[in-house]
């Protein structure tokens, strides 16, 4: 079996909570903080940790404003995050497809 | 083993991603023209005097198809605008969602409209809280694959149409009331506010 796939994986997204908040955000054009917070059932400290890894990555953009008077953070993907996303989903299905028996 | 925890990962990753594509498009356009027909009907209920169950279900059924067909074409349109599929997995689970209570009311709506039993319910008086209670089952059940406030909107009616049917059950009150302004305020004034709402809000997070 070639292990070159796997060890190719980006460590960034790897990360189950980071996975889950970029396959969200790849499917939506933006989402709320409290939004993936409910979805993913996961404390406020805990999604902040995550979206700051990401950030960091310059996966994920996050922009901060004002709906009827509430502050409101929304995330959505950056380029390099969909373009991430994408190779991370290829990969995963190079590992399934060569793994399967012929 | 490595194999399948691959492939584990990918449905997980299918099932965030369906999970969430809500669906957020048209939702104040089409609750302005609800608000708006509903409001239309009241007064033409109103003033053309359509009391009995026959004319009274059938205005309101027909307005019912008018608003359908109407958020049909927004939405056809609004698909076209952003060049993404009309029949897209949220819109199918929305619809999925809302087919159910209102089939019902509409068969109760139906069913009232050909078959009034005179005499013994006042069924034009008790329609439009039900229809208002199945519709509020209807966008609670959608409320699931849109934005949250859509949620909050449908316990708006179920409250509101249970509590005054309660109400009327427990303390029948000797006041006559006409069943088109109970329609106008359920599927025109409440509309009409919401849309307002959401088109308010959302022109506030678009300019922020």
């Amino acid at each position: 079996m070639n292990p070159e796939p796997f060890l190719q994986l980006d460590r960034v997204i790897h990360e189950k909570g980071r996975l889950a908040i970029m396959s969200m955000l790849a499917a939506s054009p933006e989402l709320s903080f409290t939004e993936l917070r409910d979805a993913l059932t996961m404390t406020d400290g805990n999604l902040t940790t995550h979206i700051r890894a990401l950030q960091e990555a310059g996966y994920l953009a996050v922009a901060k404003s004002f709906q009827n008077r509430r502050p409101l953070t929304t995330c959505s993907l950056t380029t390099a995050g969909r373009r991430a996303f994408t190779e991370y989903i290829n990969l995963l299905e190079k590992i399934v497809q060569q793994n399967r028996p012929k | 083993m490595e194999s399948n925890w691959a492939a584990e990962n990918l449905q997980t990753i299918r099932t965030l991603m369906e999970r969430s594509a809500l669906y957020r498009h048209a939702l104040a356009p089409i609750m302005l023209l609800a608000g708006v027909i509903g409001a239309l009907t009241t007064v033409t209920g109103l003033t053309l005097d359509l009391n009995l169950p026959r004319s009274f279900g059938a205005l309101w059924l027909g307005a019912a198809a008018v608003v359908i067909t109407g958020a049909f074409f927004i939405v056809r349109r609004q698909a076209l605008k952003h060049s993404e599929p009309f029949w897209s997995p949220p819109t199918r689970r929305v619809a999925q969602a809302l087919a159910p209570p209102l089939t019902g009311g509409m068969v109760l709506g139906v069913a009232f409209t050909l078959f009034p039993t005179a005499g013994v319910v006042d069924f034009t008086l008790l329609l439009p809280f039900l229809w208002a209670l199945f519709y509020g089952c209807a966008l609670h059940a959608a409320g699931s694959f849109m934005p949250r406030g859509v949620k909050w909107f449908g316990w708006v009616y179920v409250g509101l149409a249970s509590g005054f049917l309660l109400f009327l059950a427990v303390f029948q009150p000797d006041v006559e009331i006409n069943a088109h302004w109970l329609m106008g305020f359920f599927f025109g004034a409440l509309h009409l506010a919401y849309g307002a709402y959401l088109y308010l809000t959302e022109k506030g997070k678009n300019a922020a």
